[in-house]
């Protein structure tokens, strides 16, 4: 059995990913939360094995929601839900310690087993081509570059650090300009 | 307007007052250059001549010149000369030039040699600071007024801009985040049913999918408008970047005419999807553009080496289907073919620019 917890803004969404878990045996839909305030609260009450994350959690993103989630001490798996490009989303996603990124387009089959999947601890996502690292490789500095080979590569957090000689603080506050850079835009209203 | 009053003036003093010998000709003189002078300030390009500003200036005081004394019945009517400039120079342009008409009034006010010395009565001093000082009054009241209105304008065009573009980025969002969330809420909990559903089913999936890449193109076009470039340069530039970020080679060659805006949006994303298509699935490696046409038709042609044209259309790909739309859309001719022997694809797009009512009967 998989305890999942939804974290998506929009109403629409959250009752159509509750309905449909709820249909497929084995995965257990413990709530939703569409907001970083309702999530907190959701994720220390129900210690969910899968969070099913949107992009899209205003005012935060979902790669800062991702990167918070994961610093909690026995982190739930995290499959990034976006309705963006989801090919964009692969090395920000990698980054913040997503375990998987997959698109709102796929139908539900496709999810129940990227749920699956990312509970017995693997990756689903799509392919890192080539052109998406080159277009990291132009955003990026040079200096990041091994941090985002290694990240790539699988290499746990700290382990990175150590290589490098970064304290954790440091590697977080370089992870996180590197995520703000490669971050997908996202058309918002201008405030008037 | 203005002048006309000027010149009214100009005539009544004149018949009530003889200035001189020959009144009649100035009468004429007069009506004739308001007539003209008039004619010719209808045009915008004559409206902002320095070089009529000029003449006008020189023939009134001219008349002033001619009617002998510097307390002319022209006086009024020379001042209208100074409107043009006021109002299209900028502020501090048009006090100078007030103040250049000022030193070329007191040169015709001595040379009519009735100026005598200012000073010798208070009368006489204050008439002559009058007359001195009336045209830089008016040219500093019209370039201040001239500048407001400028500004005035200046400011709701921005306004306007700037409500369009709040207003596409209003849309933009709302079709992402409300509309998308809910297409994708019916495809998700529709799919759940997994075959049992049947092809109606299926079918409604299909339309939902194209539904969502609608709306992405919609966002896409929504948050970055052609602006009004031309479409041979965003291609060179989509090519360019595509270029980078692909072992493809681009070459485009050739150029398009102007096109109007809603045809130059949908031949410009049709190309830079075959372009993407080309790159992406296709694989191609070499890839050539070549744009031409003349004022009547537009056309484009991409050769690629990749893949050629998949068999059956892939799942989830909307993209030929929307560059037909798109094609339907503005009139022209779409037509994608598998290269000599099934090698690479040619994609031939003809544009027609005359207008499409007569075709539209047919």
């Amino acid at each position: 059995m998989i305890r999942i917890l939804l974290v998506d803004d929009h109403p629409a969404l959250r009752a159509g990913l509750t309905a449909v878990l709820r249909a497929e045996p084995g995965l257990v839909p413990l709530g939703a939360a569409s907001s970083e305030e309702e999530l907190w609260p959701a994720l220390n009450r129900t210690k969910p094995d899968v969070v099913v994350l949107d992009y899209h959690v205003p005012p935060a993103d979902g790669l800062q929601l991702c990167r918070r989630i994961k610093r909690q001490l026995t982190p739930p798996k995290v499959l990034l839900y976006s309705a963006y490009a989801d090919a964009k989303l692969v090395i920000p996603g990698i980054l913040a310690g997503a375990d998987g990124v997959m698109n709102k387009s796929a139908p539900a089959g496709e999810l129940y087993d990227a749920i699956r999947t990312v509970a017995r601890g693997e990756n689903v996502r799509p392919p890192v081509t080539r052109e998406l690292l080159e277009d990291a490789n132009a955003r990026l500095d040079s200096d990041d570059l091994p941090i985002l080979g290694m990240a790539l590569d699988g290499t746990p957090e700290g382990e990175i650090a150590r290589t490098l000689g970064l304290g954790a603080d440091e590697l977080t506050h370089r992870l996180e300009r590197m995520i703000a850079r490669l971050k997908v835009e996202v058309p918002v209203p201008r405030a008037v | 307007m203005t002048r006309m009053l000027g010149a009214v003036v100009a005539v009544l003093l004149i018949t009530a007052h003889e200035v001189s010998d020959y009144d009649g000709w100035l009468v004429v003189a007069t009506v004739a250059w308001t007539t003209v002078s008039l004619t010719a300030y209808a045009s915008a390009r004559v409206q902002d001549s320095p070089a009529m500003w000029v003449l006008d200036t020189a023939v009134v005081l001219g008349l002033i010149y001619l009617s002998t004394d510097w307390r002319s019945p022209f006086y009024i009517y020379a001042v209208t000369a100074l409107i043009m400039p006021a109002t299209g120079l900028a502020f501090r342009a048009a006090v100078m030039w007030s103040i250049g008409f000022v030193v070329a009034y007191l040169g015709v006010a001595i040379a009519t040699r009735r100026f005598g010395n200012p000073f010798d009565r208070a009368t006489r001093l204050e008439v002559a600071a009058t007359h001195l000082l009336i045209p830089i009054i008016v040219a500093i009241s019209l370039a201040y007024a001239a500048d407001l209105l400028r500004r005035l304008r200046e400011e709701r065009q921005r306004a306007e801009q700037m409500a369009v573009q709040a207003e596409r980025q209003r849309i933009a969002w709302e079709l992402h985040d409300s509309a998308k969330q809910r297409v994708h809420a019916a495809h998700l909990v529709l799919s759940a049913l997994d075959g049992r559903g049947g092809e109606i089913v299926e079918h409604a999936l299909s339309e939902l999918r194209a539904a969502t890449a609608d709306m992405d193109t919609s966002v896409a076009e929504l948050r970055a408008p052609l602006d009004g470039r031309p479409v041979d340069v965003l291609l060179r530039e989509r090519a360019r970047e595509l270029n980078v970020a692909s072992p493809a080679d681009i070459v485009v060659r050739g150029g398009l005419p102007d096109m109007p805006p809603l045809v130059a949006n949908h031949t410009y994303r049709i190309a830079a999807e075959a372009l993407t298509n080309a790159v992406r699935h296709a694989g191609a490696s070499r890839i050539a553009v070549e744009l031409s046409g003349d004022d009547d038709a537009a056309s484009i042609v991409i050769r690629d080496d990749g893949g050629g044209l998949p068999e059956v259309q892939r799942p989830g790909s909307h993209g030929l289907h929307s560059m037909r739309n798109r094609a339907a859309t503005i009139g022209a001719r779409l037509d994608l073919q598998s290269g000599p022997e099934g090698h690479g694809t040619v994609v031939t797009l003809d544009v027609p620019l005359t207008t499409p009512t007569s075709e539209a009967v047919t």
